[in-house]
């Protein structure tokens, strides 16, 4: 008895100094991992950090010689070497709230359309559907723009558009011809089509958040379909919907490919929305390779800048809303 | 709790066996919250010890101390002592993973890593030795046949260890704490997921396995408890009302929260 | 009797708004669809008309000439490789810390916070920011610029898929590990990574999707090139760069190839998203 004890007490302690070694290896290669993962996390910061700092930089001639006033004046010209982001920041602005106006209403319908009433086996595909407009990328958008919805609208809608308000005050101002089919409108509605799915997906997401007892109490009571979406559905979510706005109004800002091709990058602003426009983005892309001179990169940088900001704050502003959803959902 | 340890030490007297682990004062925290209240209890070697008591008490928790499995989870942490082998398992700078190594565990819900079957059982045995194949072969062959999973899986070996049944998956962890060679394996309701037949095989099991390990065992099944161990500990609310010998604590319970607890009067 | 006709009434017309509503809503569905049906029925009809064994095995051609799109294949092909390769395993990485390592520190919470911003920033921005740190110090455009400028992009898309996927693997398998005495770096690789690996690989493929058609970031970084070249530290041929050039052209057999490299890129982004939610539900 005594032999077989001391014999096991041997082997545990032999096998104990083995694992000791070799854990000891272990929890060395362990702190490397540990190490690595932490610095990729922190890399994730400094790309921030670098695009910010890269982008003060580059941005710094143009600031300097312009000051604030760079945002105000509207000029833009090469010539004279005078630059100013006032019509390629209202451009951004105003095709991104058009594109909102639009996809928002179209976005939010197919959210609720396939919570509430798609049939089960119709539910699927049609996500994945509306999800592979989202997969699609944005130049495609762009030469499908302008070789033929830009085309389809000149011919078919914004005549009788300039028509309809030509005697209509303000309206006919917006909608003021010619129509060439490329410009402002044209742009938002591309946009549209594009930001469309996020709305959709986050919304789809955000209304499963809603607890099915809550529904069904109003179903319970009598209310219509409308009714719980109306008065349930949409009041629970609404920190969390309008996150997902925020998410694609981010998008809609930055976007550059689709609207590039479609916007015809006028230098000048116009009241009309069916007229040539740009936007931030769209002057970056077709201006930049082609930029001579440090103040015209460099004021192209500074737009680059602004718009940077711009979305950061917007996507913050996206972001925290869906956190608070979040954390009200407990997940 | 004077009174308790006059009494381990009278059981340790009757059983003359020796303490493998001794919790002493042990206190736990979730944040602030208190979950156990100054614990002491003895771990006889080779003994299966059973932890009891209404959902909630502590049981758990208890058992999680014991191979430090809190430490996954910031603001949980301990007080006391918990002396294993002359060291206190609570300190600081202990190698966490070499008493893990030391002290395994079986949980409640089977949980097969998502590899073969083979692979389940060499993966931890590789972790701590280099063995050549064959002998590689035959630590798995041997674990599988303490855990009276071998005729099943003998022909399967490279099966997704998901693929076996609940009961099978509960005994390949099994294997796979025994094949790495600890000295406890401390099971946390391995029964709970499972149907009559797996579980009498279970206990079948721990009974056998307690000639090499010592073995504490949570569950909230009374009849599992009086089947299985030789000591019994009953906690109530963070506290160890309860603690010795396993038919002294079904046949005569000395504080009438265990009587009423053992007679189902609440719980 | 009158007080019941009286809520009839009114039920049927809150029913009849009811209806309204949800036949709006049915509606903004078919308005998607047919969105979805004619970008892609344009796509597939311009596209198709100008693909040909030459698109594949031809440079691009001069204006009046006949060619191909071969040059802007492969470099789009090698500028994705590369940047997916020096992008996935920094965000695999740093999604491992997100969900692992540092799940509950305030890094963590901050990282996540960026991340996902960076995930919907501009990618023009993108382009201008390598622009500034590559292609102005090295004083010409190239290559190995335009694949980083890839690799930012890919970086944010695959931390947020890894850490997903690895938040997905239940607790108790990580106690498991863990309770062998395995470091946390096995418990991750050998066990996390493992019950993960289908939803990391459907980030990867989604990333691949995305920056295989990102045009914006290549503008200022990797050019374009008339020629085929391999030399990464020079300007490089691109589908998207290609398509932009080709299709603002006026010059009617340069348009014919735009469109064909827009139907080759649809087709590869589609598949890979469709290869990816095929993935993303197996697992």
């Amino acid at each position: 008895m005594a032999d077989v004890m001391t014999d096991r007490t041997a082997t545990l302690e032999r096998l104990g100094r083995d694992r000791a070694s070799v854990l000891r290896g272990l929890g060395f290669s362990d702190k490397i991992f540990n190490t690595l993962t932490w610095l990729a996390a922190v890399s994730v910061l400094l790309v921030l950090g670098a695009v910010f700092i890269s982008l003060i930089i580059g941005a710094y001639p143009a600031l300097q010689a312009f000051g604030f006033s760079f945002v105000t004046t509207a000029v833009w010209n090469p010539n004279t070497d005078k630059y100013g982001a006032f019509a390629p920041i209202v451009g951004t602005l105003i095709t991104a709230f058009i594109a909102m106006l639009i996809a928002v209403p179209i976005g939010l319908g197919i959210a609720i359309y396939l919570t509430e009433r798609c049939p089960l086996l119709l539910r699927r595909p049609i996500s994945i559907a509306i999800e592979l407009l989202a997969g699609i990328p944005s130049i495609i958008y762009g030469i499908w723009g302008l070789f033929f919805f830009a085309p389809f609208m000149k011919e078919n809608v914004y005549p009788s558009l300039i028509l309809a308000f030509s005697h209509v005050p303000v309206l006919a101002d917006l909608f003021a011809g010619p129509a060439y089919g490329i410009g402002t409108l044209t742009s938002s509605l591309i946009l549209a089509v594009m930001v469309l799915p996020f709305i959709t997906s986050v919304s789809r997401d955000v209304f499963d958040t809603v607890p099915p007892v809550l529904k069904e109490a109003a179903y319970g009571q009598g209310f219509t379909t409308w009714e719980v979406v109306k008065n349930i559905v949409i009041p629970y979510t609404r920190v969390g919907l309008l996150g997902g706005v925020m998410l694609a109004l981010g998008r809609a800002l930055g976007e550059t490919m689709a609207v590039t091709f479609v916007i015809g990058n006028a230098d000048k602003l116009s009241t009309s929305l069916l007229a040539p426009g740009t936007t931030i983005s769209a002057k970056i892309a077709n201006e930049f390779t082609e930029a001579v001179g440090d103040l015209y990169t460099s004021s192209l940088i500074a737009l680059g800048l602004i718009l940077f900001v711009i979305t950061f704050i917007v996507l913050s502003i996206a972001r925290y809303m869906l956190l608070r959803l979040e954390q009200k959902a407990g997940v | 709790m004077n009174m308790f340890s006059k009494d381990t030490a009278a059981n340790a007297a009757i059983a003359g066996k020796a303490e493998r682990i001794s919790v002493k004062d042990l206190k736990f925290f979730y944040g602030k919250h208190l979950a156990l209240k100054g614990i002491n209890l003895p771990l006889y070697d080779r003994q299966v010890t059973a932890f009891i008591g209404p959902s909630g008490c502590g049981k758990s928790t208890l058992l999680r101390v014991l191979n430090r499995m809190y430490d996954l989870y910031p603001g949980q942490h301990a007080e006391g002592q918990v002396m294993f082998d002359g060291k206190n398992i609570l300190d600081r700078d202990l190698d966490l993973n070499l008493l893990r190594s030391r002290v395994g565990m079986v949980f409640q819900k089977p949980t097969p890593f998502p590899m073969t079957i083979y692979e389940n059982i060499a993966f931890g045995i590789r972790l701590y030795e280099k063995l050549p194949k064959s002998e590689l072969d035959g630590r798995v062959e041997s674990a599988l046949k303490k855990s009276a999973l071998w005729p099943e899986v003998k022909d399967k070996l490279n099966a997704n260890g998901m693929s076996l049944s609940g009961g099978q998956q509960q005994r390949l962890c099994i294997a796979r704490t025994v094949a790495i060679q600890p000295e406890v394996i401390l099971f946390d309701e391995p029964c709970s997921a499972l149907d009559p037949i797996s579980t009498a095989k279970i206990e079948e099991l721990i009974d056998e396995l307690k000639s090499d390990f010592t073995i504490a065992i949570v569950t909230h099944n009374m009849q599992q408890a009086a089947r299985t161990s030789q000591y019994t500990a009953f906690m109530y609310l963070g506290e160890l009302v309860e603690f010795g010998l396993t038919p002294d604590i079904f046949t005569k319970p000395k504080d009438k929260r265990t009587q009423d607890y053992i007679t189902g009067r609440f719980g | 009797m009158a007080v019941l006709t009286k809520d009839m009434a009114r039920y049927g017309s809150r029913k009849r708004s009811s209806m309204i509503a949800m036949g709006l809503c049915f509606s903004a569905t078919t308005v998607g669809l047919t969105m979805l049906t004619i970008i892609l029925g344009t796509l597939v009809v311009k596209g198709a008309g100008g693909l040909s064994l030459a698109v594949f095995t031809q440079n691009t051609p001069a204006p009046g000439n006949d060619g191909g799109l071969w040059n802007a294949i492969y470099g789009s092909l090698l500028m994705t490789t590369i940047g997916v390769c020096i992008g996935t395993p920094i965000g695999i990485l740093a999604g491992t810390y997100l969900a692992e390592y540092g799940r509950h520190t305030r890094l963590a919470g901050i990282v996540r916070f960026i991340n996902d911003i960076l995930l919907s920033a501009p990618s023009i921005v993108t382009g201008l920011f390598i622009y500034t740190i590559m292609v102005k110090p090295m004083g010409h455009f190239s290559a190995i610029a335009g694949a980083i400028a890839l690799a930012v992009i890919v970086i944010p898309i695959v931390v947020r898929t890894t850490e997903n996927m690895l938040l997905l693997v239940p607790n108790q398998l990580r106690e498991a590990a863990s309770a062998m005495g395995m470091p946390r770096a096995l418990v991750i690789r050998q066990v996390a990574y493992k019950a993960a690996w289908t939803g990391i690989l459907t980030g990867v493929l989604l990333a691949i999707a995305r920056v295989s058609g990102e045009t914006a970031p290549l503008l200022f970084t990797a050019l374009n090139n008339q020629f085929f070249s391999s030399n990464m530290n020079a300007p490089m041929a691109n589908l998207p760069a290609v398509i932009f050039q080709f299709a603002l052209s006026p010059y009617a057999d340069w348009q014919k190839l735009a469109w064909a490299g827009a139907l080759l890129i649809t087709v590869a982004v589609l598949t890979l998203s469709i290869l990816a939610r095929w993935l993303g539900s197996r697992s």
